[in-house]
């Protein structure tokens, strides 16, 4: 075994039995510390008739209650302002603020003390050494700096690794490629949505071919396009790069990656959370792989905002195949499959957006970007699928393939249009590239997968 | 686990190191720098707690 392949050597390689011991020991250590320094939690327990002197096994786990976004939301803007009472330090304690993007409603904010800053650290530089970043390389990170965390962590991590970081904060997405090729950059953060965007610009507008440039890996978090094949396959020909995904959420933490193995699949980072999948409809916990539910997630370590079994709405599955890396650390199949609130019934028949991503991306006569529209069409529900032709390519040529492909993966027929190379929005950060016009409130719909 | 250093020790290395931090950070209440400094680097500390204390603590490293 090579030890330089791991952050940490021993609990990345512990055997699962043990990592549920340690898991079960810091799931009671930060119950205890939440139930005792946060009277939101405390109340939340105490209406559910718990402390965490009744949680003795593992199986009681699934007794503690749930976290939704929309608690989170309740409690921000009280006292202590404006976090409210889930906050278990003194607010001098806290040294840094961020929020959550409010693609689902009202942002959320969290609070971060100096240590859970470190461990946000200390969780993305199991990521990074685990998608091979090593003291040498040059890391660019062309995103904005801000409220949001997206990347900010990676770029603490790195400097950790011993790397050189340089951040491509303000730039205009054509002085970004121009600062990777004049400081021969090796390695990049970026969207999915990004990364593309990048590269057209750089092949379209600059004439530079990325993939002469000196990124050799890219991570990529904020979207699922990493863990989608067709999308993976575009950005790492785009530019000649390995690309990794990587999934972190401001209210958790960076809890997932994919290593140079490329296992189709992320690893839980077992030693700093604890995931379960609960089925949407019964609730249950699935243990087994290759069914898939919504994660329920929690983070073992966080101490000033505590993220205990908190409802992510990410749809995910278990691998039932380890990975040949060496980690002990299960895998989720094909990374976050998708938003429980994006997958829904078209016609009566389940739609994921990811889905229409992996055939429209996997079609070389179509562009990068892509808009799905959900409406009805009197009492009929109807798909609009917008797609852009490459320069030069036919109709004609391709839509035998794309309807064929649409209805293979999705089961459905879509009304498509076809728009001129470069028409349609583009994106710097997180796409918006699905649209249910049905419904306004999607959240409360009864999600069935 | 061959190559590896011995758990134990480094786990009594870096208890000395967060109980001299946690005295420096006391003894400088009227000088910022050195305090601050001080609760800054324990921080750090906790992350050395999280990749080796803990595995020591809860009784983990038998394999």
């Amino acid at each position: 075994m090579n030890h330089q392949e791991y952050w940490n050597p021993v609990l990345e390689t512990m055997p699962l039995e043990k990592l549920k011991c340690l898991q079960f020991k810091k799931f009671k250590r930060i119950l205890k510390w939440a139930y005792t320094h946060s009277k939101f939690h405390r109340a939340l327990y105490d209406t559910a008739g718990l402390t965490p002197e009744d949680i003795c096994s593992f199986d009681d786990i699934k007794k503690i209650p749930k976290v939704e976004k929309s608690m989170m939301r309740g409690i921000q803007n009280k006292d202590p302002f404006p976090y409210g009472d889930a906050l278990c330090v003194p607010l001098e304690e806290v040294s840094i603020y961020r929020q959550t993007s409010g693609t689902t409603g009202q942002p959320v904010y969290q609070p971060d003390t100096w240590q859970d800053w470190e461990w946000w650290s200390e969780c993305w530089a199991f990521v990074l050494w685990a998608q091979g970043y090593r003291p040498k390389d040059r890391v660019f990170l062309p995103f904005g700096y801000n409220i949001f965390v997206a990347f900010w962590a990676g770029h603490y991590a790195a400097e950790k690794l011993g790397c050189e970081v340089v951040p491509g904060g303000v730039l205009d997405t054509q002085s970004r490629i121009l600062k990777i090729k004049e400081l021969k950059a090796t390695a990049m953060m970026a969207t999915p949505t990004y990364v593309l965007r990048m590269a057209d610009v750089a092949k379209n507008k600059m004439g530079i071919d990325p993939a002469t440039l000196c990124i050799n890996k890219i991570t990529c978090a904020g979207e699922p396009g990493a863990g989608i094949p067709s999308t993976k396959k575009r950005m790492e020909h785009a530019w000649g790069a390995k690309v990794y995904d990587h999934s972190g959420a401001t209210e958790i933490g960076a809890w997932s990656y994919e290593c140079t193995k490329q296992p189709c699949g992320m690893h839980i980072n077992e030693a700093m959370f604890l995931v379960e999948i609960e089925d949407i409809d019964t609730g249950q916990i699935i243990e087994e792989p290759g069914r898939k539910g919504k994660m329920i997630i929690t983070a073992l370590d966080r101490t000033a905002q505590p993220c205990i079994r908190f409802d992510s709405k990410d749809v995910i599955e278990w691998d039932s195949v380890p990975c040949t890396c060496g980690r002990s650390f299960r895998l989720i199949k094909g990374g976050v499959i998708g938003r429980a609130d994006d997958i829904t019934k078209v016609k009566g028949v389940l739609l994921s957006p990811a889905a229409i991503e992996e055939v429209v991306r996997s079609i070389d006569g179509l562009g990068d970007e892509f808009e799905i529209i959900v409406d009805k069409q009197g009492d009929v529900d109807r798909i609009k699928l917008k797609v852009e032709l490459m320069p030069g390519v036919a109709k004609l040529s391709i839509e035998k393939t794309l309807k064929d492909q649409l209805r293979l993966k999705t089961n459905l027929g879509y009304q498509l249009e076809y728009y001129d190379y470069g028409s349609l929005p583009r994106y710097e950060v997180k796409a918006k590239r699905f649209k249910d016009l049905r419904v306004k409130n999607i959240i409360e719909r009864k999600i069935k997968i | 686990m061959k190559n590896l250093p011995d758990l134990n020790r480094v786990n009594d290395k870096i208890l000395k190191v967060k109980q001299l931090l946690l005295e420096l950070e006391i003894e400088a209440t009227q000088f910022p720098a050195l305090s601050r400094n001080s609760k800054r680097a324990l921080a750090s500390i906790k992350m050395l707690e999280l990749n080796i204390s803990d595995i020591i603590t809860f009784d983990l490293a038998d394999f």
